[in-house]
């Protein structure tokens, strides 16, 4: 128990740096939005363009695209920060299968629902924002609950670009002192992060449970 | 002058020719019902009064102005996207799946277009709103959510949004179609009313009853084409063409 709480201060510090690529990443909720609505373009370039962009992002490892943001730039002369290159990576992978999300969850909603307000004189904008994508948040909530909670365990992947992040800590820790002890507070801490999410995500669907 | 002119119409769907050439005059404060068996091309007719389908070939005009008019090459040259909104405006439509918005209450349904477009106040978007749903008779339920009413109410909440943008004339698309039998009733009456109004209406409808008792001319279709047109009387009860007579005993037999 001494030692749980010996390493407890460390540990909480991997976790705030977990946390803060958690964080930072969350924009790409609004990327994928926009993303998600150009892959639906009537401008062909764009849409394939994002088809494009959704399976090169989609299609390779985050840890390789990772390596590319910090080490590929790096080799041809680009410097950039760790935590940049993180934030690069992170944004523009998820942002790819959010906007999948998006993409179907626009194409889901009825045609009907396009019809009704055109011919009510809605503009094109007025019907996005105030008819169809209220109706897709709903419906895509449960997976983009899912690839939250699949981003707060994807953090750990960090490690590889030497950021110190919860996992790493537990691991440098684990080694110095020979216990697996550090890896069990790891796990303990992701499972309390998904629990919230968790918990965030059902409240929110409660939220929006007054209509179907 | 007419509310409404369509002259010539045609219209493709890739290979298939859904109209042929139909065309369609109404006055101010007609009521016509169209009528015609399914694929016979009414609903491509209506949805191309209102530009929800584009047109090939013809003219379409709306309260004096025109939307589309044939160009040099014979093709259908429609007007600016700023007239034919504001000619669009004019008309209200009402489908055969309500499509009210369901993420909004019913009050709000009827408030929304106004307020965005018209730029209307809420004040007053709310006290026409609950004058309409009055006249519809659901002045009760206008807190609710459209999943918790019934299809009947729903199409009377489908009317009163439309009628909220004050439109010169309804374009009704099947609007019981969708319905229990025993829910078409509530909405005939609502339309029976508009019609009583002299709110200038063109129904796509399977209700032979409400053509007969309502409309001031019935259009029979068939393949793309205006097959025989008159006042209900001549159509409904005493048609010339054989077609008419075909489809008038089957849809009369068949209740």
């Amino acid at each position: 128990m001494d030692y749980v709480i010996s390493i407890l201060p460390q540990m909480c510090l991997g976790w705030l740096v977990t946390m803060q690529i958690f964080a930072v990443t969350l924009l790409s909720l609004p990327l994928g939005v926009i993303l998600g609505i150009a892959r639906l373009s009537k401008f062909k370039p764009l849409a394939w363009f994002m088809e494009l962009y959704v399976w090169v992002f989609r299609g390779t490892p985050l840890l390789l695209q990772l390596l590319f943001w910090y080490f590929g730039l790096m080799a041809v002369g680009i410097r950039i920060e760790r935590e940049t290159a993180v934030y690069v990576a992170f944004i523009l992978n998820y942002a790819a299968y959010l906007a999948e999300i998006f993409r179907a969850g626009i194409q889901s909603i009825d045609r009907g629902q396009y019809e009704a307000a055109d011919v009510l004189g809605l503009s094109r904008r007025q019907t996005m924002t105030q008819i169809i994508l209220p109706q897709v948040f709903k419906r895509v909530l449960p997976p983009i609950g899912n690839e939250v909670i699949n981003l707060v365990k994807d953090t750990a992947l960090v490690y590889i670009i030497a950021i110190s992040e919860l996992s790493r800590v537990a691991r440098i820790r684990a080694v110095t002192d020979d216990t697996l002890v550090p890896f069990v507070i790891a796990g303990l801490f992701y499972l309390l992060m998904t629990a919230i999410v968790q918990r965030f995500f059902k409240w929110v669907e409660s939220r929006l449970d007054y209509y179907r | 002058m007419y509310m409404l002119q369509a002259l010539d119409i045609y219209k493709k769907f890739g290979h298939l020719e859904v109209l042929k050439g139909v065309s369609l005059q109404v006055k101010q404060g007609e009521v016509i019902a169209i009528i015609g068996p399914s694929g016979s091309g009414k609903s491509t007719l209506l949805r191309c009064l209102n530009r929800l389908e584009t047109i090939d070939r013809g003219t379409i005009e709306i309260d004096g102005e025109i939307m589309a008019k044939n160009g040099p090459d014979g093709r259908a040259v429609y007007s600016s996207e700023k007239d034919i909104t504001r000619l669009r405006r004019k008309m209200g439509m009402v489908f055969q799946n309500f499509n009210l918005f369901p993420h909004k209450s019913v009050l709000e349904n009827l408030m929304l277009a106004p307020m965005l477009v018209n730029n209307v106040t809420a004040e007053e978007a709310e006290k026409t709103a609950r004058e309409l749903l009055a006249k519809v008779g659901l002045s009760q339920k206008a807190d609710n959510y459209p999943f918790e009413l019934s299809g009947g109410q729903q199409q009377r909440v489908a009317i009163a949004r439309a009628l909220a943008m004050n439109p010169a004339i309804m374009c009704f698309d099947e609007p019981t179609s969708a319905l229990d039998p025993e829910l078409t009733g509530e909405v005939l009456r609502v339309m029976r009313d508009l019609a009583f109004e002299h709110m200038t209406m063109v129904v796509v409808t399977h209700e032979i009853g409400f053509a007969r008792e309502v409309a001031n001319r019935v259009i029979f279709m068939d393949d793309g084409l205006i097959v025989e047109q008159g006042t209900a009387e001549d159509v409904l009860l005493n048609p010339r063409q054989e077609r008419t007579k075909a489809f008038l005993s089957t849809v009369l037999t068949a209740r």
